[in-house]
């Protein structure tokens, strides 16, 4: 077997090895059905618990950093927007 | 010294996607969504108080609306009071709404009800039987039924302004009378 039939059965061997073990790993992992989204509706585990308070928040950070469009929302950073 | 390789070479892309196929393939497990025109499965289940049974099958005849609810699930309370206001405006021998909570306590589906009662019956389905049979894929889902049992219309999601266009598909389904128009067909979807 030439360096390069034995390049190619390693780099194989690896890729599929890597792949059994992404497959057996990925086991588990578990898909939610609609009804079973009790922990998930739960407002603690919402993103932004308090929408009003994460905008208020993302606008002073973009005012203080004179951020652009870093949540949407355009500026100077003159601190007006 | 020569040694083999644990598989041919060329085996190996077809191994592995073999492999993904085979994970994608179970964890797909792609959910059989009820569609319109198809019979309403049948089920019965204990009601919520649990004093009596919820069973589909004793509102033949008439037109049913049959909703999923959850106590955590927003847009379930929201629909909840407009869906018996609704059901207010139709002649209790024309329309039937049946209501299945999957709430995994019961209890906080009878808290709910407490709060705000309903003029309809809800099964209480912990284990989620019964949405599984309807294969429902967004909370709330609501189906009317027709007097013949066949599914008409599936309502996912809830906002205020649904009601109108509920009231009017229910109108158009009690309009059809005893005898479900195009069933012989195999109509009856639209």
């Amino acid at each position: 077997m030439n360096d390069f039939s034995k390049r190619t059965t390693r780099f194989a061997s690896l890729a599929l090895a890597l792949g059994l073990l992404l497959a057996v790993t990925s086991l588990g992992c578990a898909q939610l059905k609609p009804w079973e989204r009790e922990i998930h509706a739960r407002q603690d585990m919402a993103w932004d618990p308090n929408g009003l308070e994460a905008q208020r928040r993302g606008h002073v950070y973009f005012a203080k950093e004179a951020a652009m469009s870093g949540g949407g929302g355009g500026g100077g950073g003159c601190g007006c927007n | 010294m020569k040694r083999r390789p644990v598989l041919p070479t060329r085996w190996h892309p077809g191994a592995l996607s073999f492999a993904f196929a085979l994970v994608f393939a179970w964890h797909a497990n792609p959910a059989m969504a009820l569609d319109e025109g198809e019979q309403a499965p049948s089920f019965t289940a204990r009601s919520l108080n649990g004093t009596e049974k919820v069973s589909l099958s004793k509102f033949k005849g008439k037109v049913v609306y049959l909703d999923f609810w959850a106590s955590w699930c927003t847009p379930c309370l929201v629909s909840m009071p407009l869906v018996d206001e609704l059901r207010k405006e139709f002649p209790d021998d024309e329309l039937q709404v049946v209501a299945v909570n999957v709430d995994n306590d019961a209890a906080k589906g009878r808290a709910f009800l407490q709060r705000r009662p309903v003029g309809f019956p809800s099964a209480s389905d912990p284990g989620g039987q019964i949405p599984e049979k309807y294969g429902i894929t967004t909370m709330p889902t609501s189906f009317l039924i027709d007097r013949g049992g066949i599914v008409r219309y599936v309502h996912k999601g809830f906002r205020k302004a649904d009601v109108s266009d509920l009231r009017e598909k229910i109108q158009a389904l009690v309009n059809e009378g005893s005898v479900p128009a195009k069933r012989a067909t195999g109509g009856g979807r639209r």
